[in-house]
């Protein structure tokens, strides 16, 4: 019998604290202290590194953990890159089309969890990869580190992945149960 | 209001980005070779292959980055 993990444990309390270092981030692009805004959003990424350390430690991992993961990571990054593009810290035009490709994810990873019946995440290994890369995205705006070059080479990359992970999302069949976690 | 100077942050930056996007770069590559012969007709394999060299693509991004930071390009 699948052991029963309770939402509130250990692990999603660290991916909920990460929830906490956006005030502060604001306060910072708004007070014009680049440094901190960087130090802030450094924190959000590193807690989002310790959550699945603390789910390993505490052996609560869970599907809603993951899922609670990915909607934390698309909110938080989703909502600084809005505060840095609309404080002009980074271009505009990159900025929307990340966020539109971004909300179009989450549509598929929705439809994605329909098809499949259950709280599923939706595993990417090409996602995983240009999540951390989102992370980043801010760091760069607040450091003012090569902002447009960075922007602008991140759009055509997360096309290509939102291409690739459309066909299997939407129309390739569903890995059975524990299947996608190979 | 800093905590260090513009020059030890532009350091930090870059330190961070080329140490990360360069491990990245070689992590991926031995995965895309570790897995070379793997059987490419299952969904997941051809999904981890997609992964690593996307993985290096964003890699060599960061690199030349740090390379545009710093004047070499």
């Amino acid at each position: 019998m699948a052991k029963v993990v309770s939402p509130f444990n250990p692990a999603n309390a660290v991916t909920a604290s990460r929830f906490l270092t956006l005030p502060p981030f604001v306060w910072a692009v708004d007070h014009g202290y680049h440094q901190w805004a960087t130090l802030f959003i450094l924190i959000c990424g590193l807690l989002d590194k310790v959550d699945g350390f603390v789910a390993k430690i505490f052996d609560c991992r869970s599907a809603f953990g993951e899922v609670f993961d990915a909607i934390t990571d698309g909110l938080c990054y989703g909502f600084a890159l809005s505060v840095v593009a609309a404080y002009g810290w980074a271009p505009v035009a990159p900025v929307v089309l990340i966020i539109l490709m971004g909300l179009a994810n989450a549509w598929m990873r929705l439809v994605y969890g329909r098809r499949a019946g259950r709280t599923v995440n939706y595993k990417s290994y090409a996602m995983e990869r240009i999540v951390a890369y989102t992370g980043y995205l801010v760091g760069f705006a607040t450091a003012g580190y090569e902002v447009a070059f960075y922007y602008w080479a991140f759009v055509p990359l997360q096309g290509v992945i939102m291409l690739h992970d459309a066909k299997r999302m939407l129309l390739d069949a569903v890995p059975a149960r524990g299947e996608a976690a190979r | 209001m800093n905590i260090i100077s513009d020059a030890a942050l532009h350091w930090f930056v870059t330190t961070l980005t080329a140490g990360l996007a360069g491990t990245w770069v070689v992590y991926d590559t031995f995965n895309l070779y570790r897995t070379r012969n793997a059987d490419r007709s299952d969904p997941i394999v051809r999904d981890k292959h997609f992964g690593y060299v996307m993985g290096i693509i964003i890699g060599v991004v960061g690199i030349l980055g740090c390379l545009r930071a710093h004047g070499v390009m």
